[in-house]
């Protein structure tokens, strides 16, 4: 066969049966997974009848599954009595790609019977390729029977139904033929008859049995000789045989008709919950979120409590409890269900669930488990449409889950390697700018040191203070640099607390003083008492970082005015200068790193361009903004923004209630 | 008049040369230790009047040196960290510490801590924590009536901004941690309380210090907590 040009990933599935012939099926499929060099899975779909399947079929099936595990497949067992759907649905959910079946599950038909297995797989799956394996050995031994529960009580429920509209069609047929209605009307009133029980009841016996009993009624009780089982009429016999064929087949076509209807009903009902889920499970967000909504459409869809475990490195660790609708949540020991839950994961046998006060299913995709989700199984344990679409929620969450994982782990690594690339560009900038200062500081010292009494005083002075100076300038660029690999470690390492805004300008304010006595500096507060969340001592360095430059690039006497005010939903700061202004041709740059603009600032060698970078940076990892603008008549205005906390605003609200409150 | 004796604890010896030069150069006498248990032994033997402790010591940590101190002495002591990391001040402010100077400092910082902590110890020494009547500059709290008045004037308090004024001014000269305030004021340390706690001491200072001519009573110390200052 020919490879396709597909480039979805193979996946190849294995139908296990009991029957002899199914080893070749799981080897045929165990040599094709191995050609495209693709996962095989091994499914065996248990309908509810196989508990009462001889033992050597079930030795089989258990050989069988053997055998798979061997040739390297994962097995897995499905609940149902639809068998094709069950299939049809594990494959898409999967990504199956081949299926691989034996002609004993393809060739079974019988008349009025099920179109045969490929058939509706075709039906169900039409994407998905699928394999027949001739089998030229015995037919399998094993045959299911009915599925239909038994029980005493729906038997006699069925034959009470039967007989009453038996009952009644007589009735009407007596009143009829007293009134003198030829024989086609009571032949009619019985093929109704039939045709109703047929509705009503649960199997077609019932049906067929109403359809003899029909016949004889009329036979015995309308047709002359009265009271006898004999009659006269020559044409009578073929009246009763095509009487019995007519009621027959019309009752087997209506309860066809029924199956059908209950059934896509029933596929309508999984279509809507899986639809939902799938909308749910995308919309949530993390995993935790994900978990939830599992959790919670599992409760929904089965009206049981359901106890989900968190696996994280092979350990389950968190329980998510899910109470059913209007019911507290059952009572269980922790440590006991986790251990169950773990059994359960760890099983090898497909088909078997530790007990616990939960019933324990996988979440997993393929090789990844990512927990497993119990539900209490009650009084009566889940039935196998109940587990068919547990397992199809559980599956979908497996593949948001997967999803979500995918995306994290691309997170972090482009994260990771920009922060590579900023380190690497940092040092590379670093070694060459620390140069300066530190031969300054050195050189300084070493004539201090060797001819320091043959200056003047003058000259010594001037000495120590560019010693002093540029070590100033050292520690600012440290403590810039601090904040850098702060922020570029991750933006998880900012130490948030709620601060004062005001609070935080006035230590900036307070740190430039010193440095800046020749500039006018002042803080305005248009709004008190600005409550933001953020890391005081990085907020305190874009303010400081601001101020410098301000300071920087403006002349002696300008004036620095620090702003607060609220804007919405933000705390703003502005600090502005009235020096000459940023040309509009660096503002777009500005806050790149290590740009530094065309500045003939004196010591512009100084200038590593990484301060209004790290403004940026610290801002934007705050969730605010920053930008620049131009000042009026001249000067420049940088401004940042960072979100006020609305329950912290309630909380200052509610102290500042405390005020007037006396 | 500066006699009174410090205890410098400082393992790197440039620093320690900075410390003592200055020190010396202000009339202060001075003890130096480099580790933490020489540091122990000399509070004990020397019984000096402030400490001088840098954290990263090379045998104990210097939080540990200040738990051992506080088990028998009160002696104010000021923190030294080249560490900028808060976490480590506030820890070092909860065991007992009075105060902290990040490196790098400068000289001016250092004697400016020293006079404040001298003040403090003055306070002490007058019995001035203990007084029913407290005053600092023109902020005068009965603690007897449970009322503050400025400058004559009586302040019209809210009682947790009464409850926050005295635990300042029982503590004059000490940084006092948010989780320490809040946790005296409020019995607890949640966020809201310390959101509340900014806005109580925000709106305290409004009316302790009325206009920017005022004497500033209450320090803030971003990210670590408030000092009331003395006044002179």
């Amino acid at each position: 066969m020919a490879i396709t040009q597909n480039k979805r990933r193979e996946h190849i599935l294995a139908c296990l049966s009991p029957a002899p012939s199914n080893e070749r099926i799981v080897r045929t499929a165990a040599r094709m997974a191995a050609a495209f060099d693709c996962p095989m899975t091994a499914l065996f779909v248990r309908t509810p009848d196989f508990d009462a399947a001889p033992p050597e079929d079930q030795q089989r099936l258990r050989a069988n599954q053997q055998l798979a595990l061997e040739l390297g497949a994962a097995v897995e067992t499905t609940y149902g009595d639809d068998v094709p759907s069950l299939i049809a649905e594990y494959a898409r959910l999967s990504g199956v790609t081949k299926i691989v079946l034996g002609r004993s599950a393809a060739a079974r038909r019988r008349p009025f019977g099920k179109p045969p297995l490929t058939e509706l797989l075709l039906a169900y799956a039409p994407d998905i390729d699928i394999h027949i394996i001739p089998d030229t050995r015995a037919r399998a031994s094993y045959r299911p029977r009915s599925a239909r529960e038994t029980s005493p009580r729906s038997l006699l429920l069925n034959i009470a139904k039967s007989t009453a509209i038996l009952a009644g069609a007589t009735a009407l047929c007596a009143l009829s033929d007293r009134l003198g209605f030829s024989d086609a009307n009571l032949i009619m009133v019985y093929i109704l008859g039939v045709v109703l029980t047929s509705v009503v009841t649960t199997h077609r016996v019932y049906a067929l049995a109403s359809a003899v009993i029909s016949v004889i009624a009329f036979n015995f009780l309308f047709t002359t000789p009265r009271f006898s089982f004999s009659a006269y009429e020559t044409g009578y016999p073929v009246t009763f045989i095509v009487m019995f064929l007519t009621a027959y087949i019309t009752a087997t076509l209506a309860m066809r008709y029924k199956e059908q209807a209950s059934q896509s009903a029933r596929i309508a009902h999984r279509t809507r919950v899986l639809f939902d889920t799938d909308q749910l499970l995308s919309k949530a967000a993390g995993r935790d979120e994900i978990l939830h909504a599992a959790g919670n459409q599992v409760v929904k869809l089965l009206g049981r409590a359901a106890l989900v475990f968190v696996s994280e490195n092979s350990e389950l660790t968190d329980a998510l409890p899910f109470a059913a609708p209007d019911q507290p949540m059952p009572a269980y020991d922790e440590a006991a269900e986790r251990a169950h839950a773990a059994a359960a994961l760890a099983q090898s046998k497909p088909d078997a669930q530790a007990a616990g006060a939960f019933l324990y299913f996988p979440i997993r995709m393929g090789e990844h488990v990512y927990g497993a989700a119990g539900i209490e199984p009650g009084g009566n344990p889940p039935d196998a449409a109940e587990q068919s679409m547990l397992r199809s929620v559980l599956a979908a969450c497996a593949l948001a889950l997967e999803n979500e994982h995918n995306d994290r782990a691309k997170k972090a690594a482009a994260v990771l390697a920009e922060s590579e690339q900023l380190r690497a560009n940092l040092l590379r900038s670093i070694s060459h700018d620390l140069r300066t200062p530190l031969t300054t500081i050195a050189g300084n010292a070493s004539s201090l040191l060797s001819s320091g009494d043959s200056f003047d005083a003058a000259t010594r002075r001037q000495l120590y203070s560019d010693i002093y100076e540029d070590s100033m300038w050292l520690v600012g660029l440290v403590e810039n640099l601090l904040s850098a690999t702060r922020i570029e470690e991750g933006r998880l390492t900012l130490r948030t607390s709620i601060e004062l805004l005001g609070d935080i300008a006035e230590e900036a304010v307070a740190h430039i003083v010193p440095k800046a006595k020749d500039h006018k500096l002042s803080i305005v507060q248009e709004d008190e008492l600005l409550l933001v969340r953020a890391d005081a001592h990085l907020i305190t360095q874009v303010i400081v970082n601001l101020i410098e430059n301000a300071v920087k690039y403006t002349p002696p006497g300008s004036s620095v005015r620090v702003l607060l005010k609220c804007e919405g939903a933000d705390a703003v700061v502005e600090v502005s200068d009235d020096g000459p202004g940023i040309p509009d041709a660096d503002k777009a740059r500005i806050f790149e790193k290590f740009y530094t603009g065309a500045h003939s600032v004196a010591d512009n060698s100084r200038s590593m361009g990484l301060g209004l970078y790290l403004c940026k940076a610290i801002v934007k990892a705050h969730g605010g903004e920053i930008t620049v603008h131009d000042n009026a008549p001249h000067g420049a205005i940088f401004r940042f923004t960072l979100p006020l906390d609305a329950a912290l605003a309630g909380a200052a609200l509610s102290a500042e209630g405390g005020l007037t409150r006396e | 008049m500066n006699k009174i004796t410090i205890l410098v604890v400082e393992d790197d010896a440039p620093v320690r040369n900075l410390i003592t030069t200055t020190l010396g150069a202000h009339d202060y006498r001075h003890v130096a230790a480099t580790t933490g248990e020489a540091a122990v032994m000399a509070a004990a033997s020397h019984n000096p009047d402030i400490v001088l402790l840098d954290l990263g010591l090379p045998d104990i940590d210097g939080v540990e040196v200040i738990r051992r101190v506080r088990g028998w002495s009160s002696v104010p002591i000021i923190v030294i960290s080249a560490r900028s990391e808060d976490a480590d001040k506030i820890e070092a402010l909860d065991a007992g510490a009075d105060d902290y100077l990040t490196k790098p400092f400068s000289v001016d910082e250092l004697l400016a801590r020293l006079r404040a902590t001298q003040r403090r110890l003055a306070l002490i020494q007058n019995g001035g924590d203990r007084q029913s009547v407290y005053t600092n500059g023109q902020l005068a709290i009965d603690y007897a009536k449970g009322c503050a008045t400025l400058a004559g004037e009586e302040l019209h308090l809210t009682p947790i901004e009464y409850k926050l004024l005295c635990l300042l001014a029982q503590n004059t000269g000490k940084v006092l941690t948010h989780k320490f305030i809040t946790k005296s004021v409020w019995g607890s340390s949640w966020e809201n309380d310390i959101a509340s706690l900014r806005v109580f001491m925000a709106t305290l200072r409004k009316k302790l210090e009325k206009g920017p001519d005022s004497p500033r009573y209450i320090q803030t110390h971003v990210g670590i907590g408030y000092r009331m200052l003395k006044v002179e």
